[in-house]
């Protein structure tokens, strides 16, 4: 068995995609080549204590480097924002359980915020095996819109550019042939997965979620990112580990 | 044979290493054998066990502080009998010293799970009593708090098993030795010092605390000095051995534990960050002991007050 590593890593490159978002590309070929969408890294964040964790938004195998998207939002993404090229940090990845798409002929996937960085991953792959794919993504407002393709569908809480309303409403614009075969995949925040969740539901489709929680060790040992899942015992639920059980799970698993 | 430099004894457990990884960070070793090979530590702790399961604490469970982290995870683990089905096996196949944690919110779960335990006594090393948890209501840190109460759960512990009895103690009391010392009139074997510093850390914009169980255990580097005077000051009372655990980083700081008076360590919040960080200070460890010509059992307790 190979043994999982934490990697020294080079941050390669930083762009900033608005005033409080910027995309890191990183070098490390073992990352590249075996993740998969919907996984993430734990990455140290200069002079704090914890690691932070990040989904992958891209890779390059043949460069060996892949890509996180971090918004700053609190101390930890506000110094890792201030990190520049040449920077080594400690990592552990790639983490967790990506999606599932075996079995499905089209995949929609959907999000928002922080969440268009695992999708954009899941969007490159899935294209580059040839699925048939539609993304929808929402924001706030224009000047949120990071990542975003002439081929999706856009919405935006205030309207200013795509369909007014939330992706809901640009799901509802897409034409669902075999509810059967299609997957919808969302990274979000947690009111936009339960309404995603609900949506599929009354479609009769199935839904895939990439939860998120307060996380310290990101390795399924410290048991502080709970996620609470539906379960047969007398409580009616239990409490399993984003990290290590997720963060992907089957939206109807999920305790809303 | 060429003698292990690391080899150390609590009591009569000999360890091939000071190296236990701490209860509640670790869960029950799987996960970290992803990592490296968990037989060069000197034993595993388990994650605190009830005897029945838990689910744990709602909500926000961690919040990072400087130079540590609080949790509150509030024991959620999967029961005595789950565990001994399907956790303990792997456990004694792992190599390392089968160190089982005992939690309870009351003096008949505590005599209820060491009696079920002790029915596996092949299988364990060492039954770490928490008397210190203090992320639940009742048991643990109640009972751990006060001389008179951990006398007695742990000498009704004694009178059902001869496996070794580790008592993990709580740093939130006013005199440390007063509660170690009732240990050891117990019958306890070991002392585990300390459990984690109950603390708080508030949100200021909603002035709500970060952690939905309001409160939560600090550990990490920061409270390394108070654990290490705790181990330096029961160390001057104790005839039983010490087990130091509180901010472990590295190398270093096993030193310093067993100079204070520990025969062994628990290293716990820094696996956390470095999962495979074991493997890193036994090596510096094994590289200290040629340097300076000593096993590392010979610290134990030579601390030159001034």
């Amino acid at each position: 068995m190979n043994l999982k590593k934490e990697y020294r890593i080079k941050l390669v490159s930083k762009d900033f995609l608005n005033e409080d978002t910027c995309y890191l590309g990183f070098e490390c070929p073992e990352i590249a080549a075996n993740a998969v969408p919907g996984q993430f890294v734990n990455i140290s964040a200069g002079t704090v204590f914890l690691k932070r964790p990040f989904g992958i938004a891209s890779v390059n195998k043949e460069n060996g480097t892949f890509n996180i998207g971090v918004k700053v939002v609190g101390k930890g993404t506000a110094e890792i924002s201030q990190f520049e090229p040449g920077l080594l940090v400690d990592c552990l990845g790639p983490l967790g359980n990506g999606f599932d798409f075996e079995g499905y002929d089209n995949v929609i996937l959907t999000g928002g915020g922080t969440g268009v960085f695992p999708i954009n991953f899941a969007y490159e792959t899935l294209t580059s095996n040839g699925k048939n794919v539609t993304v929808c993504e929402g924001f706030r407002n224009a000047s949120q819109v990071i990542l975003n393709k002439p081929s999706y569908i856009l919405t935006t809480d205030c309207g200013d550019c795509g369909i007014k309303g939330t992706v809901i409403a640009g799901l509802d614009t897409i034409d669902i042939s075999d509810p059967s075969k299609t997957l919808i995949c969302c990274v979000g925040p947690i009111p936009m997965m339960k309404a995603v969740s609900a949506w599929a539901q009354e479609k009769g489709m199935n839904c895939q979620v990439s939860m998120e929680q307060r996380m310290a060790c990101g390795a399924g040992i410290c048991l502080c990112c709970t996620v609470k899942v539906k379960d047969e015992g007398p409580d009616g639920f239990k409490n399993v580990r984003c990290c290590k059980d997720g963060p992907v799970f089957d939206s109807r698993e999920v305790v809303w | 044979m060429v003698s292990n430099p690391l080899s150390v004894n609590v009591g009569n457990v000999s360890l091939k290493s000071p190296i236990i990884l701490a209860s509640g960070t670790c869960n029950f070793g799987r996960e970290l054998a992803e990592y490296y090979d968990l037989s060069i530590l000197g034993g595993i702790s388990s994650k605190g066990l009830t005897i029945k399961p838990r689910a744990g604490n709602p909500g926000v469970r961690v919040a990072e502080c400087d130079s540590g982290m609080l949790n509150s995870v509030g024991l959620q683990n999967p029961g005595v009998d789950y565990f001994i089905e399907n956790d303990l096996d792997f456990m004694k196949d792992s190599g390392a010293a089968v160190i089982v944690n005992v939690a309870g919110h009351s003096y008949e779960d505590y005599i209820d799970m060491v009696t079920k335990l002790n029915e596996h006594k092949d299988k364990i090393d060492a039954l770490e009593i928490n008397l210190s948890c203090p992320n639940v209501k009742e048991g643990c840190m109640t009972i751990g708090s006060d001389p008179a109460a951990i006398k007695l759960i742990t000498s009704k512990m004694r009178a059902l098993t001869d496996l070794p009895l580790w008592i993990k103690l709580t740093p939130n009391v006013t005199d440390i030795k007063a509660t170690a010392l009732a240990a050891q009139e117990g019958g306890a074997d070991a002392v585990v010092l300390i459990n984690t510093l109950m603390g708080m850390r508030i949100n200021i914009k909603t002035r709500r605390p970060v952690l939905t169980n309001n409160t939560g255990g600090y550990s990490g580097p920061a409270v390394k000095p108070v654990a290490i005077r705790m181990v330096a000051e029961c160390s001057q009372v104790l005839d039983i051995p010490i087990i130091g655990c509180g901010g472990i980083s590295d190398y270093q700081d096993v030193v310093e534990f067993m100079i204070a008076g520990a025969s062994a360590v628990e290293v716990g919040t820094a696996c956390l960050i470095h999962p495979a960080l074991p493997v890193k200070i036994t090596d510096d460890l094994k590289k200290y002991c040629e340097d300076n010509g000593l096993n590392l059992k010979e610290l134990t307790g030579t601390l030159q007050r001034w």
